[in-house]
């Protein structure tokens, strides 16, 4: 078992590794930029060392700096955490080279998930049922049109390399295509270097279903079941739930068993997370793969009582399967999740700053993941995630009026957060009533049109409650 | 904008633990950034035994209470505050004091030091990273020791300027 494990990364998530790394009484190693010297992940960490200057590019992202800091720390692991350096498969193999575990799948694992057309292919090959689209790199904007043809408007150009939503144009018909072929070209050649485009039918109203998965080391790859993450603004998730209100036990365990089959003949070792487009008909599609802890991974967390974080370490280390998980997985309640963004509520715009005061809400159910607290200080070069609050019930009516109930007990004050665009998000009858979709947000958001004054002084209440 | 009221409102600026501030008004434009020397908590940092020179700069490092954190460079007797500069190392690797294992220091205490020169190597991943002198001065302390663990930004020497 590792003996000290690095942390490649800050905030909530940062402070959630070094928690399961307490409870297996393994030593924690921080890293930090200047500007989170005072965070609580440098707080509780058994060591801390400063990697660099607040830019991202210079510290957090900078190999050389985290690999030198694993060395003089004499660390045996690397948990690399979510976004940052945890799908880099080059971070991952530096990481290997130094005699250093790198914990998360193999980087040739991630290489190919990372590109995603690739990653179709290889889905589709093994059976997976993926979404109608292009075979292979489009060449041309001759060929888009053809692939556009037979698969049938609208469809969606995709960047092979990209993600976040950015690299894509939805086109409803031939004429609009060739402008804006070129415009997703031109996008994910300067966002991702690579201007690889591929195609895929949109489907206008679709659910976001994920499958959550972990792999050992001797081929068993277990699924622990869905989460919805159909709430989304501009490709970004604002609120996760599981289990899916359109999923069966059926179609539950039916992709389970594919996607157990199929990624254990990939290789895939650790934890990782399989996207899907529901349909209106329920039909699932594939579109990708991301080879990491997810933000949202708590939600599985609470319907299961299988602690992700550490089933990666201990996966990491050696341990097989059933060491991992004592039993089959089960699904017991509903759990909702709710991502509280340092951000005005209305106008989105990042709130950076000193937060004075902070009192998260308790109770039955209800978890907190958070890297803020009083009079701590949000620095503008980072996400602007500060909090994760998830509730259990025993089923989503109790979920939904938890939620509604500590999101209402929440105090944040100094900073603008979303919190009051999700107590909107829990009221809405459509919401309650599980009628939801990639949609929903910005149909919520269109039905609220307040005059500039009315805003600013519903900004001003609302960044006091 | 007069003295005494740019005065209250870096006071003002400082009570409230303002980092940034501009204001126009009128012709008058201010524009007011206090430095990064704002007491931290030391970092955790436990490498091999850190010597008593390490651990003295460290704390010498957060002895400054909060409140003071405008004032000149911590550690420093504020009359020479002007003359003393700290090198501070650019990566996180291992400081070392010679070029190789028994070879004599690039400089030693007393040295009188060039812009340019330079004053010691920081390995980070196997590369050899050569730290040099930016002013002309002085070595009057050697912060770190031969193969300790530095982290970014540490202080390594310090150097009186000529």
């Amino acid at each position: 078992m590792f003996k000290k494990i690095l942390i490649a990364n800050r905030g909530e998530i940062a402070l959630r590794v070094i928690c399961a790394c307490k409870e297996l009484g393994i030593r924690t190693v921080a890293i930090y930029s200047e500007a989170d010297r005072n965070s609580l992940h440098v707080r509780f960490a058994d060591e801390a060392i400063c990697i660099g200057p607040p830019q991202i590019s210079h510290s957090y992202l900078s190999i050389p700096s985290v690999i030198s800091a694993a060395e003089i720390s004499n660390v045996d692991a690397i948990h690399p955490g979510y976004g940052l350096l945890a799908e880099n498969a080059n971070f991952a193999e530096v990481t290997e080279t130094s005699n250093i575990k790198f914990i998360g799948p193999p980087p040739d694992i991630t290489r190919l998930m990372g590109e995603k057309e690739k990653a179709r292919s290889a889905m589709k090959r093994a059976g997976v049922p993926i979404l109608p689209g292009s075979e292979g790199i489009l060449a041309s904007e001759g060929e888009a049109l053809e692939w556009a043809r037979e698969v049938g408007f609208p469809v969606l150009i995709k960047a092979s390399a990209g993600g976040g939503g950015r690299g894509m144009r939805i086109v409803r018909d031939e004429e609009q295509l060739p402008a804006l072929f070129k415009a997703a070209q031109s996008e994910a050649a300067a966002a991702f270097g690579n201007g690889d485009l591929y195609l895929e039918k949109f489907i206008e109203r679709p659910r976001h279903i994920e499958f959550q998965v972990l792999g050992d080391q001797y081929g068993t790859v277990v699924s622990l079941g869905e989460r919805e993450c159909s709430i989304q603004r501009r490709h970004q998730k604002l609120l996760e739930e599981s289990p899916s209100t359109q999923m069966t036990a059926e179609l539950r365990a039916s992709i389970g068993r594919i996607l157990s089959t199929t990624l254990s003949a990939i290789g895939y070792v650790n934890a990782g997370t399989v996207e899907f487009l529901m349909d209106e008909d329920k039909k699932l599609y594939f579109i990708e793969m991301n080879t990491r802890i997810q933000v949202e991974h708590p939600v599985t967390e609470m319907v299961t009582d299988v602690d992700l974080v550490k089933s990666q370490i201990l996966l990491a280390a050696g341990e097989p399967m059933d060491s991992v998980l004592h039993g089959p997985i089960v699904h017991r309640g509903h759990a909702i999740e709710c991502r509280i963004n340092a951000e005005h509520p209305e106008k989105f715009t990042p709130s950076a700053g000193k937060i004075t005061a902070f009192h998260p809400p308790g109770g039955t159910g209800v978890r907190i993941d958070t890297a803020a607290y009083t009079e701590g200080v949000i620095p503008p070069y980072y996400d602007s995630l500060i909090a994760k609050l998830i509730v259990r019930g025993k089923d989503r009516d109790e979920a939904v009026s938890r939620m509604a109930r500590a999101l209402e007990m929440f105090i944040v004050e100094g900073i603008y957060t979303t919190i009051p665009l999700h107590r909107r998000i829990l009221a809405d009858p459509d919401f309650r009533a599980g009628k939801i979709d990639t949609t929903f947000i910005s149909r919520l958001l269109e039905t609220h049109e307040p005059a500039e004054a009315g805003a600013e002084a519903a900004g001003r209440s609302e960044k006091r409650a | 904008m007069n003295q005494k009221e740019l005065k209250e409102l870096i006071e003002f600026l400082i009570e409230k633990d303002i980092a940034e501030f501009e204001l126009e008004r009128g012709d008058v434009k201010v524009r007011i950034k206090r430095g990064g020397d704002q007491v931290y908590p030391t970092p955790h940092f436990t490498g091999p035994p850190a010597p008593p020179a390490a651990a003295a700069g460290s704390s010498a490092r957060t002895s400054t209470a909060p409140g003071e954190a405008a004032s000149p460079p911590e550690g420093a007797p504020s009359a020479e505050a002007e003359k003393l500069h700290s090198v501070r190392s650019p990566i996180v690797g291992t400081f070392y004091e010679s070029p190789s294992p028994g070879s004599p220091p690039f400089v030693k205490l007393g040295d009188k030091v060039e812009v340019g020169q330079l004053l010691c190597i920081v390995e980070a991943m196997k590369l050899m990273n050569e730290i040099e002198s930016d002013v002309r001065g002085e070595i009057i302390k050697k912060v770190a020791t031969n193969g300790q663990p530095i982290e970014y930004g540490q202080e390594l020497f310090v150097i009186r300027l000529s």
